[in-house]
């Protein structure tokens, strides 16, 4: 693995506290995904799951080359991507249990989340990819205005089959806007391999359509992806125009969690998770390197652990929204997103 | 068939420039929305325009003519011919604080931006408190020979996404005011110009830069005793048309414009039919679940007791816009309709 690390002039790719903070990113996005599973698996979690286990180097590499006040536009599988963006891990679980302190106030649950206002995420929409056009429109506000900002959106390999996918980075081409097109190549959309998916080898050789320059990178490791994701945010930010990311892994997960995802050839599964495991083979980098010892990665876990169960119970302990306020907040100038939410008045949803 | 004839260019495309106010101050619908669009690009640098053609070529309608030069392309952006990206890049730099007026060729053509229409404009502010001030304007509706694809009247489609005011003016001052409106306003607006309107009704059009009307308030345009005919768009001036005709013949009919479509302003309505006791629902939409439907169904609802007469529609059937003349003339309701159905009201 070591060799395969991109290095920068000064030997590490980034400063060991962030390296560190990279090892605890990673191994919470991690343990939230396996949790949350078991719980709804338990019957004890509403509402659905879309697993990112064993794409967490690609959401965590390139949610790490944005600066707070660039712009994220993920899909339901990215929540990794919002978690390193910065959200509170608080908010977002009760937003799952559908309570008024999630982030949407329950107007959404699941990883359909977003914080415009705090962490600058746009809050997630089902229909794919719909963030990618929104993206171009962030990035041409920056580029109007004259901000060193970026806009990054994300999406998966079945979604670069959809028109938009291509009206959007076509359009960043035309008009050289300050975006970051990344695709998380897990090789499966639901049930459908990349073969019936696109006619090309790679996602990444699409961008010479647009001439636009386009990278493939090795999702298990995360510090390669995230050299990739640096380098097209400096290109955005340097009005350098757009790149298309892909990264590839494996969807180590059903679709979602109704989904035992058969089709799935074990073997593949099987490799993918002995050798090919971002989680894994980041910590047994920086032990080797002598970052981390056995007992910084046992604190970072147990670290993990307390947020994930503070998490719960803060959901747990939220109301849930009062039921009274149902049509507020769809248009401004009611008020309702500007003032506090009612708080209490709702009973339990069945 | 009087009209039978293809009225040649008559949709629009392709003209004429836009023309001049006239010495006396009057404006057509066309230039009245230019006027609306242009005060308000000097009054907000937030405000830009993006779309097809809009640039050099000054739009399929020449509603932006001369736009490019005084404001530059960065603020007259012409975009590919990718309609959900013009509806996804306007809410995206709406979320960073710009406020787009993105331009369709037709309205036609919003079906192919529907899913970001539909998807995000319309819901993303509920979900997430986020604001989209956004204007979507294009020209709709028929009765120009423009058949299918060039003469949509979409309002009910995206009156009913819920999250979106819809706006359809009549007159040139009311869509300049509504623009203006629209285009301060905080919320995602339509506006839908309607294309038969845009070069053959003129009026004196107020030229102060402040002059807004509200959106989501009709207007009685013409007042009467007998029935009130609640319409908007084109129909206006086919009621208004009607309603000479039928003064003549000693009956009264009031005509209110609905103005905007979405929220509907059900208190004017409501306050024309407790006057006349009779309705007519004319709309230019579709009759099944049209706006009419909506209309009709608010009335026998809420001002049952009022009433003297069963609510009637007159509105076009479910089908597609036809091109031949004749057809085109059966599908539309027209003057002598709009009389028949006054008279037939009056009778109960
Ligand atoms: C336009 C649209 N059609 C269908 C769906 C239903 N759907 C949800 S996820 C999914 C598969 C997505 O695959 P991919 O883009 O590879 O992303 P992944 O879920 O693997 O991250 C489908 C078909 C959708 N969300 N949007």
């Amino acid at each position: 693995m070591t060799t395969e690390l991109r290095q920068t002039d000064q030997g590490r790719p980034l400063p060991d506290d962030r390296l560190k903070h990279v090892l605890y990113l990673l191994r919470l996005c991690r343990y939230f995904d396996e949790r949350m599973e078991a719980l709804y698996r338990q019957g004890r979690l509403p509402g659905a799951i879309y697993s990112g286990r064993g794409q967490e180097g690609t959401h965590v590499g390139v949610a790490s080359a944005l600066e707070p006040d660039d712009s994220l536009f993920p899909t339901h599988r990215d929540l990794s991507a919002q978690l390193t963006k910065g959200l509170d891990l608080n908010r977002v679980m009760a937003q799952y249990w559908g309570r008024i302190d999630g982030y949407l106030r329950g107007r959404d649950g699941n990883s359909h989340v977003g914080d415009w206002f705090g962490h600058r995420t746009f809050a997630v929409i089902s229909h794919l990819p719909i963030a990618y056009p929104v993206a171009c429109g962030a990035a041409l506000a920056y580029k109007r205005r004259g901000d060193k900002r970026v806009a990054m959106a994300i999406c998966g390999d079945g979604s670069t089959s959809n028109g938009r996918w291509h009206e959007a980075i076509n359009t960043s081409s035309i008009h050289r806007l300050p975006v970051v097109w990344v695709v998380n190549n897990n090789q499966y959309a639901y049930s459908t391999p990349n073969t019936l998916e696109f006619g090309v080898p790679t996602i990444a050789e699409r961008a010479a359509a647009y001439g636009i320059p386009g990278v493939r990178v090795d999702g298990a490791n995360v510090l390669e992806v995230y050299a990739a994701a640096k380098e097209a945010v400096d290109r955005a930010r340097s009005d350098g125009g757009p790149t298309l990311i892909e990264s590839v892994s494996l969807r180590w997960r059903g679709h979602a969690g109704h989904d035992p995802a058969k089709y799935m050839p074990r073997e593949l599964l099987e490799d993918h998770m002995a050798n090919k495991d971002p989680v894994k083979n980041f910590e047994t980098w920086m032990l080797a390197e002598g970052i981390v010892t056995a007992g910084d990665v046992e604190e970072i876990q147990k670290r993990v652990e307390g947020e994930f169960e503070a998490g719960f119970e803060f959901a747990q302990s939220s109301p849930y929204p009062e039921p009274g306020d149902v049509t507020k907040g769809l248009w401004v100038e009611d008020g309702y997103w500007t003032s506090e939410p009612g708080r209490g008045g709702g009973t339990e949803a069945s | 068939m009087a009209k039978a004839q293809v009225e040649a260019g008559a949709a629009g495309h392709g003209a004429e420039p836009r023309g001049k106010r006239t010495e006396a101050g009057e404006a057509t619908y066309l230039i009245a929305i230019a006027e609306a669009l242009w005060e308000e690009m000097e009054r907000d640098e937030r405000v830009y325009m993006l779309g097809e053609d809009i640039g050099a070529y000054g739009g399929a309608f020449k509603v932006t003519e001369g736009f490019i030069e005084r404001f530059g392309d960065g603020r007259v952006m012409d975009t590919p011919i990718a309609e959900e990206t013009i509806v996804g890049m306007a809410v995206g730099s709406a979320m960073e604080g710009m406020r787009p007026v993105a331009e369709f060729q037709y309205a036609d053509f919003m079906s192919s931006g529907f899913d970001e229409i539909t998807t995000v404009l319309a819901r993303y502010h509920y979900r997430s408190g986020v604001p989209l001030p956004v204007v979507l304007r294009g020209p709709s509706g028929g009765g120009v020979r423009a058949s299918s694809f060039h003469s949509i009247n979409p309002e009910p489609w995206f009156a009913h996404a819920g999250g979106i005011k819809v706006i359809c003016p009549a007159f040139p001052s009311d869509a300049k005011g509504l623009l203006k409106s629209a285009i301060r306003d905080d919320n995602p607006c339509m506006f839908l110009e309607h294309k038969w309107i845009y070069r053959r009704i003129k009026e004196i059009v107020p030229e102060e830069p402040d002059f807004l009307v509200p959106i989501g308030k009709a207007d009685v345009k013409r007042e009467g005793s007998d029935v009130s005919i609640i319409t908007y768009g084109a129909m206006v001036h086919k009621a208004l048309e009607a309603a000479e005709n039928l003064a003549q013949r000693g009956m009264s009919a009031e005509v209110v414009d609905l103005r905007t479509v979405y929220p509907l302003d059900e208190d004017t309505v409501l306050r024309s039919i407790e006057k006349t006791s009779r309705a007519l629902v004319l709309s230019e939409s579709y009759r099944f679940l049209g706006i009419g439907a909506e209309v009709a169904a608010t009335i026998a609802e809420k001002a049952f007791e009022h009433l003297d007469a069963p609510v009637e529609r007159l509105s076009p059937p479910n089908i597609p816009v036809p091109f031949s003349p004749t057809l085109e003339d059966a599908f539309l309701p027209g003057v002598s309709d709009i009389e028949a159905a006054v008279e037939r009201l009056s009778a109960w």
